[in-house]
């Protein structure tokens, strides 16, 4: 029937008088012998066996403890007007428990269904407590129902795949037992598989013997699969009923998250707090006291140093400006509006308004959280603004670069260095609030920073956060 | 002054230590140091011994109340060191610490302050030498949450007016100066008040914010 090619087979068969060629591809070849390699072997290895010893021991368990929990539940619901029914009630239900944790750890040594242990049985204080807490629990009432659905399943997959082993001995069998065998039964069924000529026992005819023990073959062969079935109808049972409750992990997945958001907002307004009590409100203050000395110096009776006054209120003008242009920022998204174009246009900027002379060099494969790209900007203004202060430097250079999932900004100068994370006599202060800010996203910042210089601030941010 | 007065400066805006520094300097004190965090104002004042030191509230590393712990901790190691801290929030509860049993040389002020430099050049020449200079912001905060509303009702006008001021720490002829009376005036404004709120009368300013604090509170 079948070619002789070596990859693909052509089948030709006769069907209705026509010559039907069928082309089957080695792929399909080699499933196909793969499921009737598998179908022949089944019942010869180790798995269905256990399946059946579970089913064994489990549905034995299942039973006991039905019968048990049954009679403490009926007991208990007919004694329910008295404080004793009330108890027994709890007890039933904290028996099923047990017995769904011991189900559980059956499950897994031998069919190595690992279901999660469902949330602990959390006593409220005192006896009263104990009661009101066993009667509420959940997870105790759930098992009760896996009983209650166990043990007919359990019975009825005993029956078919009992049924099925049974048959399929007596099948492969009945050749050889003579003319007084009786017709093989099917599923106990009296009247068994092959009627022949009503109550006429006669020895078998060929035919009729070779198609009882082919079927028998048949029934040894499903009989793994049906027992599978059945198993694996209860993995789901128990997985529905004895593992944890479905309801409560998805409360605590929600808890989590809000927790999660609540705590993001709040990090939120606090980094929004500082930015304007680090800027804003410190510019104006500074602004309203060059004003002020200014003030002072024009309403002095003698001579005025107009010069210093110009200069004092030319410092206070471009005070002014700033805290306006951060003030906008803060409003506007609480982040700088150049960062809308990429760190690289708002670096850049940054760099432009520098009073020292600054190098801008931005390598980045992919853009960061917006957070991590204020960070960045922020980092590099305040240093920048450091290094005008106090470094006495002629050039800087700022370069923020991809490495990883992580970005890697470095800010250095040519100045005269001695900067620490805090100093005696002389400054570097914002430097602490920036790890601060650093870390508030789980990053690093670094100063080398030898006296006499150079000075080199790396800080290394988490590319989202 | 006879002396230049030294200040110590612990401040972690760079832009407003700068700016205090240059309003000081300008007006003639000595600044023994300029830093960023409660540790190095720390070793700054051992090493140097200014007359009074200006602290901000919020400081590296927590930004909460640093500033303030510091203050409590210097006055209690340095006899005679002034303090003024100095922030840009009002918290009451920082001024009921900082006053719990003493008042001498002890400054409370909003940044704001520093844009009148005259005022606050003055509050620190105040503290500098063990005065009191209480924020009118504090004093306001005070009044307003006093349950003595009864008792500041027999006050008249004037009189609680003279009666904030000298919550602030003002001395009578500063008193006077600020409502353009005459000091012969606020001595009788002062002894009315004391009589009306049947205050322990004390001739030195320190005690007497104290009096007047210890009766908002109550």
């Amino acid at each position: 029937m079948m070619g002789e090619e070596a990859d693909d087979r052509e089948v030709r068969m006769r069907l209705g008088g026509r010559d039907v060629a069928l082309t089957v591809t080695h792929e399909q070849v080699a499933m196909a012998k793969e499921i009737v390699r598998r179908i022949l072997v089944e019942p010869f290895t180790k798995r269905p066996w256990t399946e059946l010893a579970f089913y064994l021991v489990s549905g034995g368990l299942a039973g006991l403890g039905l019968m048990f929990v049954g009679l403490t539940m009926v007991a208990g619901v007919a004694l329910a007007i008295t404080f004793f029914g009330v108890a027994v009630l709890a007890l039933s239900v904290r028996s099923a428990r047990g017995l769904g944790g011991w189900t559980r750890s059956l499950a897994g040594s031998m069919l190595a269904e690992h279901i999660d242990d469902p949330e602990p049985f959390v006593a409220k204080s005192g006896f009263l407590g104990w009661l009101q807490s066993a009667l509420r629990d959940r997870v105790g009432w759930r098992a009760v129902g896996y009983l209650a659905v166990k043990v007919p399943w359990t019975l009825l997959g005993f029956y078919v795949a009992f049924s099925l082993w049974w048959d399929a001995v007596v099948c492969l069998i009945y050749p050889f037992m003579g003319s007084g065998a009786s017709n093989p039964p099917l599923f106990g069924i009296e009247r068994g598989l092959f009627f022949q000529d009503g109550n006429n026992y006669g020895p078998p005819g060929f035919f009729h013997a070779v198609a009882v023990v082919l079927c028998g073959g048949i029934f040894l062969l499903a009989a793994p699969w049906v027992m599978r079935g059945f198993v694996n109808v209860d993995r789901m049972l128990m997985r529905a009923l004895l593992g944890p409750d479905p309801m409560a992990a998805r409360v605590r997945t929600l808890e989590q998250a809000r927790s999660q958001t609540v705590d993001a907002s709040a990090a939120t307004l606090r980094r929004i707090e500082r930015d304007l009590h680090d800027g804003t409100q410190a510019q104006l203050v500074a602004l309203a006291m060059r004003l002020g000395m200014a003030k002072e110096k024009l309403g002095q009776p003698d001579e005025v140093d107009l010069d210093r006054v110009r200069e004092l209120i030319d410092e206070a003008h471009r005070g002014a400006k700033e805290a306006i242009a951060e003030l906008r920022d803060i409003a506007r998204g609480i982040h700088p509006p150049a960062l809308d174009i990429g760190l690289e246009g708002a670096l850049a900027t940054l760099a432009a308004r520098s009073a020292v002379p600054t190098g801008v060099s931005v390598d980045l494969q992919a853009r960061p959280t917006p957070a991590i790209e204020a960070i960045t900007y922020f980092c590099s203004a305040e240093l920048l603004a450091n290094v005008a202060q106090h470094a006495q430097a002629s050039r800087a250079f700022i370069s923020c670069a991809q490495q990883g999932t992580w970005l890697r900004l470095v800010v250095r100068d040519d100045g005269c260095g001695g900067a620490q994370l805090s100093t005696v006599g002389s400054s570097s202060s914002g430097l602490a609030g920036l790890t601060d800010r650093v870390h508030a996203v789980d990053g690093r910042l670094n100063l080398i920073s030898p006296p006499g210089g150079p000075t080199v601030v790396t800080v290394d941010l988490p590319l989202s956060a | 002054m006879v002396e230049a007065l030294r200040v110590a400066i612990a401040e972690d805006s760079a832009i407003l230590r700068d700016g205090l520094v240059q309003l000081l300097v300008d007006r003639g004190f000595v600044i023994t140091g300029a830093v960023g965090d409660p540790s190095a104002l720390r070793s700054s004042v051992a090493q140097f011994q200014p007359d009074v030191a200006v602290i901000d509230i919020r400081m590296p590393p927590t930004f909460t109340d640093e500033g303030l712990r510091l203050a409590l901790e210097l006055r209690d190691r340095y006899e005679g060191l002034g303090i003024l801290l100095f922030s840009q929030y009002i918290e009451t509860r920082y001024a009921a610490d900082l006053l719990s049993d003493n008042a001498a040389g002890i400054g409370y002020l909003l940044k704001d302050r520093v844009a009148d430099v005259s005022d606050f050049v003055e509050a620190l020449e105040r503290v500098a030498i063990g005065g009191t200079a209480l924020d009118p912001e504090v004093v306001t905060q005070l009044m307003g949450a006093t349950r003595q509303i009864d008792s500041l009702s027999v006050l008249t006008t004037r009189e609680r007016e003279v009666l904030g001021l000298m919550a602030e720490g003002r001395s009578n002829a500063a008193i006077a100066n600020a409502l353009v009376v005459s000091e012969g005036a606020v001595e009788k404004h002062v002894a009315n008040i004391f009589a009306k709120l049947d205050l322990p009368v004390s001739d030195q300013d320190h005690r007497r914010v104290l009096a007047v604090l210890r009766f908002l509170e109550s």
